[in-house]
């Protein structure tokens, strides 16, 4: 799962370099907006630690806000699961909400709160905040008749088991949903921070854009592809860990 | 019939009026380095006077930003002219950019940095250590910055460089205290500024220092210049002309008029001493024609690139001057 | 121990027809009774008004000494995130684990106890289903299809063994079997075809306990009391 990301990645860089260079070819365009290779490797040799420790900024704070968005996703879309009042207006505001984008929000906070670490974590967990809610919401909301009945009949029913159960239920649907949130995040992230923040590798980029440095762009643009892949990878491990462990049956696959 | 007559006329008519567009002007695109003010007014003034549609061109004169670059435009033909300072020009060429400089517009570099009298004055390289200072990455300030940093010898850690942009905000909150200016343009807006505060500044000008690269110059393609050398000496001569009569002092009122109608948040009284620093820059005395190239100046720039290994291998640089007649 | 109700009637909010039309019946004494009749005859939404506390609150079903009533289906599921048989041990109170030991083993249970329920097959599911519910309190426990699945020798030492261990438990078993309801179910209650002028009536089963001696003849006759209603 974890190579098969890496490889798919590193399928796609390749092909978009080699398109790079066919239309450095046919437009005869020097090195200073389209480098050659000497000047790529050159440039790797550069700038690469210092991406390298910028992505792994960029990453910690994705990982960080994705973190945080999961537990107020989960807290919020437990305690709104319940169709009372709150619970509506809990619905109807994530919808609203996720259907505007976050990151054009990234300019009002660094305005207000700097460009430092807190507002890029904000940032982040914003963007993948509310998809994550509304999923979250979705699945508390909805009984599984079949498993519940028997606690609810005989009186051993308790919120917790409640959740513990539709959760279950939606193992699959989770772990989609919190992987997908992951390239969210960190799309997120390096955007807001390309906008306004002083730190991380959505920074590094803008600098070299000022620049106009292609080769440092392309440079970090494999970083964060590597570094995303990788993440990726270990999420989708992780969930497949998690449901082998709970033991999703693939007895009914086999045969 | 009477339709056919109708729609005989129309075609005519359009025939015409098409014809007519191949006798109009020639389309060109000219890229400045930042954005509209004074210090480009000569550029605003030929666009405005007509003196480009005199000489058969429709210039459409795009101001500049830290995303743009005239040579990457120039290149990739979105631009026919460009201007570009003496340091992004080199660096260029290293790259092996076809380009050439067909003039160069400030005959003295403005580019300094503007600080607050309350703090130590820079009377030598080694007191940059431990300022906060900004530049604007891309920009020559950024290799001229370096470049003193690396003759003092002092490494990176020991100053806190910071990036900006069009926004003084971190300057007047103090974040950034050595701040990166053009002295003819955004020198007098905030000297202006602090003043009203009673502040005093400083000005530290790399000159002193000895290291002197050339600004912003003129440049164009290779393949502009093979092709259309006509083209090129009608823009150059357009360009100039206007470049001459907005520093003519007689001209003082309209070039400030042009200028006015583009330099958006500026009044008028800091355009007035704007224009006068940008005068003393761009012709120094009657007797500089604008747009003389200082061979010296640039061969000096290329040296120091080389030595502080800003480029890798020396460009000839004098072989890319064109001064045209 | 009575279960009674008189001239019940029901309707489903999107439908026309009645699902339970003008039913009346009694129920005394614990033991093995049964619903019989048809698919979509009104057996399912008869058990389930049975079970739901707001029929009886309003007097339209009436019971004596039946306080706790679980309804049962063969579609429930245990929790997939442990083994059936931790599960099991989780809503087994403390004085009945002899009891749990007792009944795993009667109903063959014992090779599964560490699988996930999702590994056990139909007839298996079914039956741990079945278990917890014996092992809560209850006064009338109903059975929904609560034996499909399961071979029909297995069934029958189930049925008998659920009857000499809740001897004093009043059970309903829904089945479409009507051998296995002729033999032993105490009362029957058949339900007629939805659409036919054929009501709903209660028969006497042969109500077999451990150990019996079968009437054929008996029985032959039930089975074909019952056959007449459809």
């Amino acid at each position: 799962m974890l190579f098969r990301r890496i490889y798919q990645f590193l399928l796609v860089y390749i092909i978009t370099i080699v398109f790079l260079f066919m239309i450095k070819i046919l437009l005869s365009l020097s090195d200073y907006v389209i480098p050659g290779v000497p000047l790529m490797i050159e440039t790797t040799g550069q700038v690469f630690k210092e991406y390298f420790f910028d992505v792994m900024n960029t990453m910690s704070i994705t990982i960080l806000g994705q973190c945080l968005s999961i537990i107020m996703a989960f807290t919020v879309g437990i305690a709104g699961r319940k169709s009372s009042w709150i619970g509506s207006f809990i619905k109807v505001t994530a919808y609203n909400i996720q259907a505007y984008p976050i990151v054009a929000l990234a300019p009002i906070i660094f305005i207000l709160l700097g460009d430092g670490f807190i507002p890029r974590l904000l940032i982040a967990s914003m963007i993948c905040y509310f998809p994550l809610l509304l999923s979250v919401l979705g699945i508390m909301a909805t009984p599984v008749k079949d498993i519940e009945h028997f606690y609810i009949v005989t009186g051993r029913m308790r919120w917790q088991l409640e959740v513990k159960i539709r959760a279950f239920e939606n193992l699959s649907k989770l772990t989609t949903v919190i992987s997908g949130s992951a390239t969210l995040a960190m799309a997120g992230t390096i955007v807001g921070e390309f906008i306004a923040a002083n730190a991380g590798i959505g920074y590094s980029i803008r600098i070299a854009l000022y620049q106009s440095d292609l080769a440092k762009i392309i440079v970090a643009l494999f970083m964060i592809g590597i570094i995303i892949s990788i993440y990726q990878g270990i999420l989708e491990t992780m969930g497949e860990q998690i449901k082998t462990r709970w033991s999703i049956s693939k007895k009914g696959e086999v045969l | 019939m009477k339709i056919n007559n109708f729609i005989s006329w129309l075609v005519l008519l359009f025939l015409i009026s098409t014809t007519n567009s191949f006798a109009k002007e020639t389309k060109v695109n000219y890229r400045l380095k930042w954005l509209f003010n004074t210090s480009v007014a000569g550029d605003i003034y030929a666009d405005a006077k007509g003196y480009f549609k005199d000489a058969g061109l429709d210039v459409d004169v795009r101001e500049g930003s830290p995303e743009k670059n005239a040579i990457n435009e120039l290149e990739l033909k979105r631009a026919d002219f460009g201007v570009a300072s003496a340091d992004q020009v080199i660096r260029a060429l290293d790259k092996g950019a076809k380009i050439f400089v067909i003039a160069q517009l400030f005959q003295t570099n403005p580019m300094q940095w503007i600080y607050r009298t309350d703090q130590p004055e820079i009377k030598t390289l080694q007191d940059l250590k431990g300022r906060l200072i900004g530049i604007t990455f891309g920009g020559n300030d950024e290799t001229i910055m370096n470049t003193l940093l690396a003759k003092a010898g002092i490494k990176k850690k020991d100053v806190a460089i910071t990036g900006v942009r069009f926004d003084f905000t971190p300057f007047f909150m103090r974040k950034v205290d050595v701040w990166p200016v053009y002295r003819n343009s955004q020198g007098v807006i905030l000297k202006e500024r602090l003043a009203k505060e009673g502040e005093d500044v400083y000005f530290f000008n790399p000159a002193d220092f000895g290291v002197n690269f050339v600004a912003n110059s003129v440049v164009t393609s290779e393949a502009m210049l093979t092709k259309n050398p006509d083209i090129v000496q009608k823009f150059l001569n357009a360009l100039l002309k206007g470049w001459e009569a907005a520093m003519d002092p007689a001209n003082e009122a309209v070039t400030l008029e042009v200028v006015k109608k583009l330099d958006k948040g500026n009044n008028d009284e800091i355009r007035k001493k704007q224009l006068n620093a940008t005068r003393i820059l761009i012709k120094p005395s009657v007797s500089i024609r604008i747009g003389t190239i200082d061979s010296t100046a640039w061969k000096q720039t290329e040296t120091m690139m080389l030595t502080e290994k800003q480029i890798k291998n020396p460009v000839n640089i004098e072989t890319r001057l064109i001064q045209l007649k | 121990m009575r279960l009674e109700c008189n001239n019940l009637n029901f309707t489903y909010p999107d439908s026309k027809v009645a699902v339970i039309n003008n039913l009346s019946f009694l129920m005394e004494k614990p033991g093995f009774k049964a619903l019989f009749g048809p698919s979509g005859a009104g057996k399912t939404s008869l058990a389930k008004m049975i079970a739901n506390p707001g029929f009886r609150a309003d007097g339209r079903i009436i019971t004596e000494n039946i306080d706790t009533i679980l309804y049962s289906y063969n579609l429930e599921r245990l929790p997939g995130w442990s083994s059936a048989g931790k599960h099991l041990n989780k809503v087994t109170s403390p004085e009945k684990q002899p009891l749990k030991e007792r009944l795993i083993e009667i109903f063959e249970l014992n090779d599964v106890l560490n699988s996930r329920y999702s590994q056990l097959s139909m007839g298996q599911q079914n039956r741990m289903n079945l278990i917890r519910y014996l092992l809560q309190d209850f006064n009338l426990l109903i059975l929904d299809e609560s034996l499909a699945n399961v071979d029909e020798k297995l069934r029958e030492t189930i049925i008998l063994a659920i009857k000499e261990l809740f001897s004093n438990k009043m059970f309903l078993y829904i089945s479409h079997n009507l051998m296995e309801v002729s033999k032993f179910c105490s009362q029957i209650l058949v339900f007629g075809k939805p659409s036919g002028n054929k009501g709903c009536f209660m028969t006497q089963g042969q109500d077999c306990k451990k150990g019996y001696d079968l009437d054929k003849e008996k029985l032959d006759i039930t089975m074909l009391e019952i056959m007449n209603a459809f």
